[in-house]
């Protein structure tokens, strides 16, 4: 982005196989790309920004450093499958919280288990 | 009808003995009331109330206080009590375990489809090393059955670390015996324009030895999705290098020795919970 030639927003390219098919990332990158998604969204997080896709230019105003980290670990589909999931958990955890306030109460029973995904505060 | 009424002399004896120190006189008391009713019988009660009391008379008991005690606990004793509750214990242990063992057979039963199964099916795939696999493959043992694709960004990852679990606990249960079916783990590709066998056998040594990878062509796959009822996504003609994801259903399908299906877990169950099921099911397995 930068005048002088910053760092490729890219991935490296991937390992190719025996068979000279590109190999999925391995468990090491997979930590990388999440660590790096972790940062960009508590940078939305302070920023009050929800969703990076439709608030592009306020999200590069703010956290260009996180974002552009993040873009560099994860592939480019990754990078969009997240900043979607963001958005749809926000509006999940919205109406959940709007169904609580209107006195709706949890059913017990099986939801997904705490910590795993769509349970992310 | 005169004798049933009257208690018999040893009765008495006894009955009088362990009255003794209080109201040994009561006997009397109570033996001229009878006789008053029945005059009959004056002759032997006289005889009764005057009669010393022999100290050689058979008695059940060895002092006065075990007997006391004998009387007020009735037929109750630690013995008796513990008899109760161990075999109410076993009782309630029993009905549970058989109410859980039905249930689970229901379930198994319901799945089971009448001619052709409802989920799953003939198929033919490759696995990780290149060789073909068949669901002849799967017969005789359990199989755990997962749909996914390599480059899938978070939940496949999760769900395998998941399934990896799952399948050290179901195989290092203590409940296991020699004739316990064992559980194979398989996973098929929902991607098989990027999952070759050998970026399936990179992507599966990650996460636990035992897993088997199967791929194929986009035909088979689409066939094989449609016999597990998964819903997938992946477009037929995808060039090389192209990023893209797969948008699929995420569930273990568990099968039994002889290919149907018994059971669906979900992202809702733990490892352990799922562990649970497993081997729920494939220690019913009897045949």
């Amino acid at each position: 982005m930068g005048l002088f030639g910053s760092a490729p927003a890219t991935l490296p390219p991937p390992k190719i196989s025996s068979d000279g098919a590109p190999i999925a990332p391995d468990r090491t990158q997979r930590a990388k790309c999440w660590e790096g998604r972790d940062a960009y969204f508590s940078c939305l997080d302070k920023n009050n920004i929800i969703d990076s896709i439709t608030e592009k230019d306020k999200a590069e105003k703010f956290c260009s450093g996180e974002g552009r980290k993040f873009e560099a670990n994860c592939a480019s589909s990754w990078v969009t499958y997240f900043k979607k999931r963001r958005v749809m958990e926000h509006q999940k955890n919205e109406t959940l919280e709007k169904l609580r306030a209107e006195g709706a109460k949890q059913v017990p029973g099986e939801m997904a288990p705490p910590g795993s995904f769509g349970q992310r505060p | 009808m005169s004798k049933s009424i009257i208690p018999s002399r040893r009765l008495l004896t006894t009955f009088s003995q362990s009255l003794r120190n209080e109201n040994s006189r009561s006997i009397d008391t109570q033996c001229c009331r009878l006789t008053t009713l029945r005059t009959q019988a004056q002759q032997s009660c006289q005889s009764i109330s005057g009669r010393p009391f022999s100290t050689t008379t058979i008695r059940p008991y060895k002092t006065v206080q075990e007997q006391r005690s004998r009387y007020r606990s009735g037929p109750f004793s630690w013995k008796a009590g513990l008899l109760f509750l161990t075999s109410g214990a076993g009782l309630i242990y029993y009905f549970r375990s058989e109410k859980a063992r039905m249930e689970r057979k229901r379930i198994a039963e319901a799945t089971k489809g009448v001619g052709r199964p409802k989920v799953g099916g003939p198929f033919t795939l490759t696995d990780q090393t290149g060789k073909p696999f068949t669901d002849q493959d799967m017969r005789g043992k359990y199989s755990l059955v997962y749909f996914g694709f390599s480059h899938c960004p978070d939940i496949c990852p999760e769900e395998l670390d998941k399934m990896a679990q799952m399948i050290d606990l179901v195989s290092t249960s203590p409940t296991r015996t020699a004739s316990t079916p064992s559980l194979l783990p398989i996973f098929i590709t929902c991607d098989p324009a990027r999952d070759t066998p050998a970026v399936l056998d990179a992507y599966l040594s990650e996460f636990h030895p035992a897993l088997i990878g199967l791929t194929g062509t986009w035909e088979q796959i689409k066939d094989i999705c449609k016999k597990y009822r998964v819903y997938f996504s992946t477009p037929s003609g995808v060039k090389k290098g192209e990023d893209y994801l797969v948008d699929h259903s995420i569930y273990f399908y568990l099968m039994d020795p002889e290919g149907d299906f018994v059971e669906a877990i979900g992202r809702q169950h733990s490892p352990q919970q799922a562990a649970t099921i497993i081997l729920g099911h494939v220690n019913d397995w009897k045949k």
